[in-house]
């Protein structure tokens, strides 16, 4: 349940690689080594880790075509976790090393073994492993933040503050808590007469009005074929994330997600460690299941006690019969150009409102595009010839027909190679749709206003919100092969 | 001053060992310590000052006595800073928490370990605390839980206190509490199950029901030092937990259980699975606690979207299995790990793991034996299994791992005699992943990716011929596509010859290969290329099985004149090429039938190549091939290695045959032939009776004479170390007689310039041993240890090379008598002895890095003490105490160092009064003369 070290690693693609930060934990390098025993290997110094980690994660020497430590074949058993030959090959190894790399980082750490270290133990029985893994991915976002591309003086700010961080939530070694990420609340005097416990994940309370923001998100992916031997796939998966700022010590509030009345459940739920008891019912469905249409189909009720920051309350999955945008794509070969056909038909059940929706047309392995004869029934059509790309923008409003079409032909004459890609050769090729739609979901899923209860001496201001967005939303041309996507087809 | 630490410090982190040997951790604690003491220092720096301590205590404090020492001197630190700095003083607990454990303090139950735990245990339970103090108190409790955790047991007599703190905390601290109460519990019972005598009274009086004392009374206090302790008690099916013998009646326990339970809640999820790991533990080893004392968090657990609850989830279902977990639980957790294995919220190592949870899932009724080995559980149908299929979207790891749960739930089916089509699907990815390969497109990790997944691939399906041949086929094209692959087909060829013995698949794919590139014509072929072929098929040529007769068509091609590769016949690297791929011709099992062919290539390139390099090793294995009969030529060419033979120089390959070898090379020895032994100097007579006073009467005087001398660079800097050479113990009879010895010496730090080589004629077992003088020039006049090793010959002529013993230069090696001029007699000396005081303890007044003065006591009598200053001072004295002079002793230690002592002894004791220019002197003196007192007679 305990690190023996930490290190963050900084390089830009393989190059210029240091150590930013390092920590060893000694207390648990000396439970290690009773441990392990005569198969004890210690923890190396900062750069014989660096330049080993680098190899195993394919960034080190990024100038030679093949370096056998690096590129050989073998397959590494037991992902995520590595192990680091840090004395030869010959004898033992470092092991279970985890690491994240993001951008121009590398987080890894070395979770103590606490078992016989022959045989070798299976990561499942080392709780080391996830309390390892949710440190890494808890400090990946103190450090970067939250998808954002980091800046050199943002990192080293939040470099330097790691120590004292890191002796609020894992002083020896063993983690306690994710950083924070806001700034530090102050801390919660005894409640007035109060035996209620303060929970550790609430660093302080809220004095004032209450406000609960309730916001509901779908993303819908799609991989679309027009082909008939292979059928097209789309799913739909939300997130319910809450912003609470209720006052007491430990609050009571209640989310509830309600369906329309044929709607098909909501599965795979996954739900915050704040929420304080559930339903069987709510987590039977599945979406790698049978599904069962007579299974559980809400309310699906949320009773929890909330952090101060805002959180995830909830995460689904949801099958929807039809995707909100069904294409076809079609391109041709002709003599020194191509034709390209499009179509685009948005589903009656969706709102037509959108806050965006751009269709990107990508060119990849031709030359730069040379004469673009391309029109378009509906928005408007921007030509990127540097990027061989075409960005069809579809506005706000699909025409009342919810059709659309682009038709016309493209020659690749420019004086430069265009962009490369390794899937999109020959006629493989596709358009990704990027669209958002406010105050919808695909499954119906909704949160009412009224039905978010807060138990609460002063009456609380209540905002829902919902919304639906693209994500990896694909339309294959037809006459070219497209990748497999998902092993589905295969039963 | 803080930027100079942060520099020294960020030093020491990066290389300790290479920190170190610029001083010793000795004197570096001793900075620490006193600059952490220091009033004028700020907490910002001082809790820089604590990392080392906290990050490499065993290395500062290399024995438990100092560790003990070092303790107390925190604990002075702590009980002396205010308390508004928390922060410094919550890294000093952690500091002193890691004193005490690495040291093993902690675990002999020291002096200051026992205070500390005290210390901790008071501003745990602080009740005057306010909030600003909460971060102390929650590490203080932390530092009690890793104190438990290294010394299970440690606090097994304070469980009541612990659990009656928890149940009272209503702040944020009941967290730590509840971290520490669980680890002591857990260690306390299951140090009552390895304890087959104990019995439901000694848990009652455990957990506090009113026998403590009792109890305290017939337990041998102390730690449990079994490592087995530490280990995680959840295993595998087959894995045993030791059981406690106390029937049903575990009240007490089961109620500490769960109202932990009741509360954790409360805690970050981190902390959470922590304590239910610990839990599941206890409740694993006492039969009277039934597990479904978890179910009321079952639920709650099972839908969580924390990867360490699921996990703890998880390690539960592992040590309760079906007494906890229904077979719909068990139904669901695992469709559950499938969803998460490919959840688009998650992050990829989190997918990752859960992929390889469901290789080792916690089945309710395993059918393997569960020894950590991957397998499919029961309930992972190739239907729920599919879910899984890699993708080209997937990122390599991913991919991978995939893969690798396909290709086992494939074979499983199969073995159940299924439909199979899950087998073409992974084939058709692997065909897709090769098509992106052949596009060139997607850089390494796409290559590399595909490798592997090709390998993984045949490693559970090679037996399956229209997959595998399927598979040589498209990787023969990739490589006509593509020749920079060559090392990556060599490595997928080695690695399955290797890992696969019974399979021939690699064999096939290079002698398809072979064809491949002696069909290609030769027009159109690159230098790089070519390079390439002549690598494959160099590997190609190590096959027995492989007829070489169009490897020779090919050779013979590029090296004529007619071929149309112009570039082979004056380029040294494509020379070598050609030549590397005939060297194993040479060896190879139809030689018989290459002969001609192989005899015209090599005498081509003999005669025709550009390279004279190139065409002398032509020569010689032409040479080779056609005088030497098959089996000498195999002996001659022959190498362990078998494969990944390097280009041979050609005196290696002479050397390997076997008369030659000893002339040619350098051999070495594994142990030590011989080593150097110190030789003592006989104890001189005190310097300097010569002439009477003739010299300047007054102190200043003589130091300003004295100093003068130090004026001439060089003027006595060096040292001179006497040692015998004797041979081993354990030489071989074979090194009796050694001539021509050369000595190296390495450094092992910068404390002395680097030493030139040292010669000895001759080294007999029979005769006496060969002195050696050693001169060495301190830069700091420290002990050190050289890096010895030698080169000699022996009788038979043979050259050999190997490491020495270490040579040590203890500390009283770098003592010198004073460097006074030859005429001055002992009063001069005397005087400049009073001089040099009178300057140090001045200088130490106003000057932080200069001198001081310090005193060593011992319980020497005066007899006992005159021995002494006879024995090791004789020489350096410059007073006669036979006269009843006081005693005065100068040390002298280049390259300007001095240690000025005055000895008295007074009723038992000795007082040595000790000063010095060099304080940093001051640890190795107290050490030496702590080693010269202890046993007089043996130093």
């Amino acid at each position: 349940m305990t690190l023996r070290a930490l290190w963050i690693i900084s390089h830009e693609k393989g190059e210029n690689a240091a150590v930013r930060f390092s920590r060893r934990f000694s207390t648990v390098e000396h439970r290690a080594k009773r441990l392990a025993g005569p198969c004890y290997l210690a923890v190396p110094e900062d750069n014989v880790i660096l330049q080993h980690l680098l190899t195993e994660l394919g960034l080190a020497d990024s100038d030679k075509p093949y370096v056998a430590l690096r590129d050989d074949c073998l397959y590494r058993p037991g992902a995520p976790a590595m192990e680091l030959h840090v004395d030869g090959p010959e004898k033992g190894a470092l092991w279970p090393v985890l690491a994240i790399l993001h951008g121009p980082l590398v987080l890894a750490c070395l979770p103590l073994a606490d078992a016989p270290p022959e045989p070798r133990p299976p990561l499942v029985s080392l709780l080391s492993v996830s309390q390892g893994l949710t440190l890494l991915a808890g400090l990946q976002t103190f450090l970067l933040g939250s998808g954002s591309k980091p800046d050199g003086e943002g990192l080293a700010s939040r470099l330097a503050m790691l120590p004292s961080v890191l002796l609020q939530i894992c002083p020896l070694g063993t983690p306690l808590d994710v950083p924070p990420l806001g700034p530090p609340a102050t801390p919660a005097g005894p409640a007035p007469g109060g035996t209620q416990k303060q929970p550790a994940w609430k660093t302080g309370v809220h004095r004032g009005r209450p406000v609960v923001n309730v916001a509901l998100l779908e993303t819908v992916r799609s991989m679309q074929y027009g082909n008939r031997s292979r059928q097209d796939l789309w799913d739909v998966y939300g997130t319910v994330t809450c912003k609470c700022e209720v006052e007491g010590v430990l609050p009571n509030v209640t989310v509830t997600l309600s369906l329309p009345p044929n709607g098909s459940p909501l599965q795979d739920l996954l739900i915050h460690p704040c929420v304080s008891s559930l339903d069987s019912s709510i987590l039977t469905a599945s979406s790698v299941d049978n599904c069962d249409s007579s299974a559980f189909s809400g309310p699906y009720k949320f009773p929890f006690s909330p952090p101060l920051e805002p959180f995830r309350l909830c995460s689904y999955t949801s099958q929807v019969p039809v995707p909100p945008i069904l294409g076809s794509y079609q391109l041709k070969e002709e003599e020194n150009q191509l034709r390209v056909t499009a179509n685009l038909k948005l589903h009656e059940s969706v709102k037509n409102n959108f806050e965006y929706c751009e269709a990107h047309l990508p060119f990849f392995n031709r030359d730069q595009m040379g004469v673009v004869e391309v029109k378009v029934s509906s928005g408007q059509l921007d030509v990127s010839k540097e990027k061989n790309l075409l960005v069809w923008a579809l506005g706000q409003k699909f025409p009342k027909s919810r059709e659309v079409t682009l038709e016309g032909k493209i020659s690749f004459s420019g004086p430069a190679a265009g962009p490369a890609d390794p899937l999109c050769t020959e006629l493989t090729a596709y358009i990704k749709m990027y669209f958002k739609v406010p105050d919808t979901t695909l499954s119906g899923c909704s949160v009412d206003q009224h039905s978010v209860q807060v138990y609460s001496s002063a009456k609380p201001r209540i905002v829902t919100s919902r919304e639906l967005q693209s994500n990896d939303y694909f339309i294959w041309n037809s006459t070219g092969s497209a990748p497999v996507s998902s092993g589905q087809m295969m039963v | 001053m803080e930027a100079v630490w942060a520099d020294r410090l960020a030093l020491f982190s990066r290389g300790p060992a290479a920190f170190l040997s610029g001083t010793t951790a000795e004197a570096f604690l001793a900075e620490l310590l006193r600059e952490l003491r220091d009033d004028r220092a700020g907490f910002s720096l001082k809790l820089l000052l604590l990392s080392p301590l906290c990050e490499h205590p065993a290395l500062l404090c290399p024995s438990d006595w100092v560790g003990e020492e070092t303790a107390l001197d925190l604990m002075s630190v702590f009980s002396q800073c205010p308390s508004r700095c928390v922060q410094f003083r919550c890294q000093l607990l952690v500091a002193l928490t890691s004193v005490l454990v690495c040291t093993s303090c902690a675990a002999a139950s020291s002096r200051a370990s026992q205070d500390f735990v005290d210390l901790l245990l008071q501003a745990a339970q602080d009740s005057q605390a306010d909030g600003s103090q909460r971060p102390l108190q929650e590490t203080a409790c932390e530092c009690l839980r890793e104190l438990e955790a290294c010394c299970p047991g440690l606090l097994s007599q304070r469980l009541e206190l612990l659990g009656g703190l928890r149940q009272r905390e209503t702040s944020r601290l009941h967290q730590a509490l509840a971290g520490v109460q669980a680890a002591a519990l857990r260690n306390a019972v299951y140090r009552l199950s390895r304890d087959g005598a104990a019995g439901a009274g000694h848990l009652k009086a455990l957990l506090g029901a009113g026998a403590a004392a009792a109890w305290e009374a017939d337990q041998d206090s102390g730690v449990t030092t079994d490592p087995a302790a530490l280990r995680s008690l959840v295993r595998g099916p087959m894995g045993t937990v030791p059981t406690l013998h106390t029937g049903p009646d575990c009240k007490e326990l089961r109620s500490a259980v769960s109202s932990l339970l009741e509360e954790s809640y409360l805690l970050t999820p981190l902390c959470q699975a922590a304590l239910l790991h610990r839990l599941t533990e206890v409740v694993a080893m006492a039969p009277g606690v039934p597990p479904g004392v978890f179910r009321a968090q079952l639920l709650r657990l099972l839908g969580t979207a924390e990867v360490s609850l699921l996990h703890a989830t998880l390690l539960m279902k592992s040590a309760f299995t079906d007494s906890l977990f229904s077979a719909e639980d068990e139904a669901f957790l695992l469709r559950r790990l499938v969803v998460l294995a490919q959840h688009p919220l998650l992050p990829a190592p989190q997918k990752l793991f859960y992929t390889d949870c469901l290789l080792h899932f916690p089945e309710n009724r395993p059918i393997g034996c569960g020894d950590g080995e991957e397998s499919v559980p029961v309930l992972l149908t190739p239907r729920l299994a599919a879910v899984l299929a890699p993708t080209v979207f997937n990122d390599g790891a991913a991919l991978l791992s995939r893969l690798n749960l396909l290709c086992l739930v494939c074979l499983e089916e199969d073995e159940q005699g299924g439909d199979g089509v899950g087998l073409p699907y992974l084939y058709e990815h692997l065909g897709s992943l090769l098509r992106i390969v052949e596009s060139g497109g997607g850089g390494r990790e796409v290559v590399v990716t595909f490798f592997r997944a090709a390998f993984l691939f045949l490693s559970y399906f090679h037996h399956v011929e229209r997959f595998s041949s399927g598979l040589t086929e498209r990787l023969c094209r990739l490589y006509v596509k593509h020749p920079r692959l060559a090392p990556h087909l060599i490595n997928l060829a080695d690695l399955t010859q290797e890992r696969l013995p019974e399979c021939r698949w690699a064999s096939g794919l290079l002698e398809a290969l072979q064809k491949v590139i002696v069909d290609a014509p030769l027009s159109q072929l690159t230098p790089q290329d070519l390079s390439r072929h002549l690598k494959t098929l160099a590997r190609v040529a190590e096959e027995a099985g492989v007829p070489q007769r169009a490897t020779l068509r090919f050779l013979s091609a590029v090296t004529s004149p007619s071929g149309g590769c112009p570039g082979v016949r004056g380029d040294w690297r494509l020379g070598n090429g050609v030549l590397a791929v005939c060297r194993r011709l040479l060896v190879h099992p139809g030689l018989d039938s290459l002969l001609l062919p192989l005899a015209d290539v090599l005498q081509h390139v003999a005669s025709r190549h550009g390279d004279t390099d190139v065409q002398d090793h032509a020569r010689l294995y032409y040479t080779l091939l056609t005088t030497l009969s098959r089996d000498k030529l195999a002996g001659v060419l022959a190498d362990g290695a078998g494969r990944q033979v390097k280009k041979q120089a050609l005196s290696s390959l002479v050397a390997e045959s076997e008369a030659l070898t000893g002339s040619l090379t350098v051999l070495q020895t594994e142990t030590p032939v011989f080593r150097l032994t110190e030789v003592r100097p006989e104890p001189g007579a005190p310097a300097g009776e010569g002439q009477a006073d003739q010299h300047p009467g007054d102190a200043a005087a003589a130091l300003e004479a004295y100093r003068a001398q130090f004026s001439d660079a060089g003027f006595a800097s060096d040292i001179t170390l006497r040692y015998e050479l004797r041979h081993a113990d354990t030489a071989d009879a074979a090194f009796s007689r050694l001539f021509s010895l050369r000595l190296h010496f390495d450094r092992t730090d910068a404390h002395y310039e680097a030493l030139p080589d040292a010669s000895v004629p001759c080294l007999f077992g029979d005769r006496p041993p060969p002195a050696l003088r050693l001169t060495v020039r301190p830069r700091r006049p420290r002990p050190t240890t050289l890096r010895a090793s030698a080169l000699f010959s022996t009788a038979d002529g043979r050259t050999w090379h190997g490491p020495l013993p270490d040579v040590p230069v203890a500390f009283r090696q770098t003592f010198l008598p004073l460097p006074a001029p030859p005429s001055w007699s002992r009063g001069d000396r005397s005087r400049l002895f009073d001089g040099l005081w009178e300057e140090i303890l001045a200088a130490d007044d106003d000057d932080d890095s200069g001198g001081a003065d310090s005193l060593f006591c011992c319980g020497l009598e005066e007899a006992a003490l005159d021995a002494l200053v006879e024995r090791h001072f004789l020489s350096f004295l410059v007073t006669d105490p036979a006269r009843g002079d006081p005693v005065k002793v100068l040390l002298f230690l280049p390259p300007a160092s001095h240690v000025l002592m005055k000895i008295r002894s007074e009723e038992d004791a000795a007082h040595f009064h000790i000063a010095t220019d060099d304080w940093q002197l001051l640890p190795h003196m107290n050490s030496f003369l702590l080693s010269i007192t202890s046993c007089p007679a043996s130093s």
